[in-house]
């Protein structure tokens, strides 16, 4: 399941749902949330834009290259979009298999992937100013460990 | 001629003051051929600076990369991505 929504999302329920009955031997799950960048978090907030077809079609792309490299039971990406406060959760990858080290590898790869490759943009917004997010030189650079 | 829409996202579409146009062509070019066309008729430079991504019907691509335009339908300009 690939999701992109302004919805917050449960982990739980997700995490409910990687699992397969009697097939499940490890899960491993990556959340990430928005944490303070100015000097007063109440009244900070992001904007989360992306590209709607492409956002979608790309991610579906690095869970495939996921399961091809892997041994996979299920994959779950849920990334939000719109506005976010901080202490909100971004972006939800989940991955379930037989065994630890395939859910692990397929997860941190995923997350990699999607920092660098999935069609998001970030807008910081403070009562002071707006401005957009640059992009990690340190983000590219995690793709040649896959590589 | 062939129509293809071309969309821009983030601080691109900003300072371009432009979510989407639509142009036709009767030949196919290049991602970057199409920047300096675009770069030149809406008098926006910043298109042809090196931080700015393109992608063609949804996949990134290259400046060198080839626009067919008989079935290319989209192609976006865009910053590096900060998702995640």
């Amino acid at each position: 399941m690939i999701s992109v929504q302004e919805a917050d999302f449960h982990v739980q329920t997700l995490y409910d749902s990687l699992c397969v009955a009697h097939k499940t031997g490890a899960v491993a799950m990556f959340v990430g949330r928005v944490r303070d960048f100015s000097d007063d978090p109440t009244q900070s907030s992001f904007m989360l834009e992306h590209y709607p077809g492409m956002t979608e079609h790309n991610i579906v792309k690095i869970v495939e290259e996921a399961r091809q490299r892997w041994t996979l039971l299920d994959v779950k990406v849920v990334h939000r979009v719109g506005k976010l406060s901080v202490d909100d959760q971004i972006v939800f990858v989940g991955v379930s298999s037989a065994h630890r080290a395939e859910a692990f590898a397929a997860c941190d790869f995923i997350m990699d992937y999607l920092k660098s490759r999935a069609a998001f943009w970030k807008k910081e917004i403070t009562p002071e100013k707006e401005e957009w997010v640059e992009a990690k030189q340190s983000d590219e650079a995690s793709l040649k460990r896959w590589t | 001629m062939a129509n293809v829409k071309i969309v821009f996202f983030a601080s691109l579409r900003e300072s371009m003051q432009c979510d989407e146009l639509e142009r036709s062509f009767d030949a196919p070019l290049t991602v970057r051929q199409l920047k300096e066309q675009l770069a030149s008729e809406l008098n926006q430079p910043s298109l042809l600076t090196e931080k700015v991504k393109a992608a063609i019907d949804f996949d990134f691509a290259r400046d060198e990369d080839l626009i067919d335009v008989l079935t290319v339908k989209e192609v976006a300009f865009f910053p590096p991505v900060t998702g995640g």
